[in-house]
């Protein structure tokens, strides 16, 4: 199946947050009280019950006094995900045939080690200490459905669909490279940004930790090779030296 | 006079000792099954939340467990002297025949060098997993969270290295080793060999 894909135009965002709030009726995650701290960004930050929001960026350039710039902020659905490599618990965390980084709360134990490996600081832990963040609607998505958020959007700033289809259609539209096309073995949520990834809070280069990386490459690998060489020098010692016999020993 | 047995272990040694060993058991076999997504290991515990309570409470086990080794190993290993450096100058004569070993104390320039890497590597990996157990609040959180993750999977790849090794030595590799571990006694001709030292202080 070809791999599917959000894309998000901030400029064609008008803040509304109907995607917040599709999201919550479709996940079936409770409201949460937040407090005015005089931003319309509401609620501040993802939470347990919020898979995703739209980050209020206010960004005045010298043609426009008043740039705001709406970033909707989600599970980017890597390719090659941190959360995925670091977990330890089989079946918590996977990959859907669409692509998705999907979890299962029933496999999830609870150690929050995808929280550190996350390279965009996603996975949040419900009151159960189980991870709770976007799965792209994997429900959804499995019966050809478009994902609440995108289903929603009434302007088009979230769009579904093939992952190949939206990058050839960006590229002609002119955007010479989508934020996320390569990062992390390509993201399911690309970004199509006319100014730098940064100014909309963006890591540019987001990558998973190097400590990660350096765990899965050398340190995995290195339990078995340090056990099996162990046991082998041992019984090579054995057969070509053989044990210290008693009468042996001076 | 031949047959004279001596005391090497006594019984709270003997029984931390299989703590030590016991909880480092479930505690590898857990950690492969974490490491490796390993279902055979997942279904001996059940499930893998299970499994991840024995790995959390044998690391109790296991911290305090190491904690109690101090009063048995640490003054004599922190003793290193002229005939611990002889025993590694010959590599403990595992590799030689009938080498001349300089005389050794209750434990060998090698049992002291492997119990001081026990040591800082248990800590190391308690320490690590215990703050990824319990993620204290911290500034920073998530960096201290992969700090820990990478230390505790350093310090598992040496005990993985070193263990097997300790138990060939302990067992195949020097036999009339293993019986300390469970009667605690040797006989007193097979420690003045291995241990002359020692015997010559306790009066024999």
């Amino acid at each position: 199946m070809a791999r599917k894909a959000l894309l998000i135009s901030p400029e064609l965002c008008i803040g509304c947050r109907g995607c917040q709030t599709a999201c919550k009726a479709w996940n079936q995650l409770p409201a949460t009280k937040t407090a005015n701290k005089g931003s319309a960004e509401n609620p501040p930050d993802l939470t347990p019950n919020l898979y995703n929001k739209i980050r209020y960026v206010e960004m005045p350039s010298e043609t426009n006094t008043v740039r705001w710039l709406f970033v909707s902020q989600r599970c980017m659905h890597c390719d090659d995900a941190g959360c995925i490599k670091i977990c330890p618990a089989p079946g918590a965390l996977f990959k859907t045939k669409e692509g998705a980084t999907a979890f299962n709360k029933d496999n999830c134990i609870g150690c929050k080690l995808c929280v550190a490996a996350c390279p965009f600081n996603v996975p949040r832990y419900d009151e159960k200490e189980k991870i709770s963040k976007c799965n792209l609607c994997s429900d959804r998505i499995a019966d050809g459905l478009a994902p609440a958020c995108a289903k929603t959007c009434p302007t088009g700033a979230i769009r579904y669909g093939d992952r190949d289809e939206i990058i050839g259609k960006t590229q002609k539209a002119g955007y010479q490279k989508l934020y996320g096309q390569m990062d992390l073995g390509g993201l399911g949520v690309l970004y199509a940004f006319k100014d730098s990834p940064k100014i909309y809070g963006m890591d540019e280069h987001p990558q998973i930790p190097e400590t990660v990386v350096f765990w899965h490459k050398v340190l995995k690998p290195l339990a078995y090779l340090g056990l099996g060489g162990a046991v082998a020098a041992s019984l090579l010692h054995y057969i070509a030296i053989g044990p210290k016999k008693d009468e042996e020993v001076k | 006079m031949g047959n004279q047995m001596i005391k090497k272990a006594n019984a709270f040694e003997i029984l931390n000792h299989w703590l030590l060993a016991g909880s480092f058991l479930i505690l590898t076999l857990s950690g492969f099954g974490f490491l490796f997504h390993l279902q055979q290991v997942v279904a001996i515990f059940g499930s893998a939340n299970t499994m991840k309570i024995w790995h959390n409470y044998a690391g109790i086990v296991f911290s305090i467990s190491l904690f109690l080794t101090i009063f048995n190993y640490l003054p004599v290993s922190l003793k290193f002297g002229s005939d611990d450096m002889g025993w590694i100058m010959k590599a403990g004569g595992y590799f030689a025949k009938k080498a001349a070993i300089p005389p050794q104390d209750v434990i060998n320039a090698g049992q002291k060098l492997y119990y001081l890497f026990i040591l800082f590597a248990g800590i190391a990996i308690a320490a690590s997993g215990f703050f990824i157990w319990l993620r204290p609040q911290v500034d920073d959180i998530r960096k201290w969270i992969l700090l820990s993750h990478l230390v505790h999977n350093i310090a598992f790849d040496l005990f993985m290295i070193a263990v097997p090794l300790h138990i060939y030595l302990g067992t195949l590799a020097n036999p009339g080793t293993f019986r300390i571990m469970v009667y605690g006694t040797v006989p007193l001709e097979w420690a003045k060999k291995r241990h002359a030292k020692w015997v010559q202080k306790m009066g024999y």
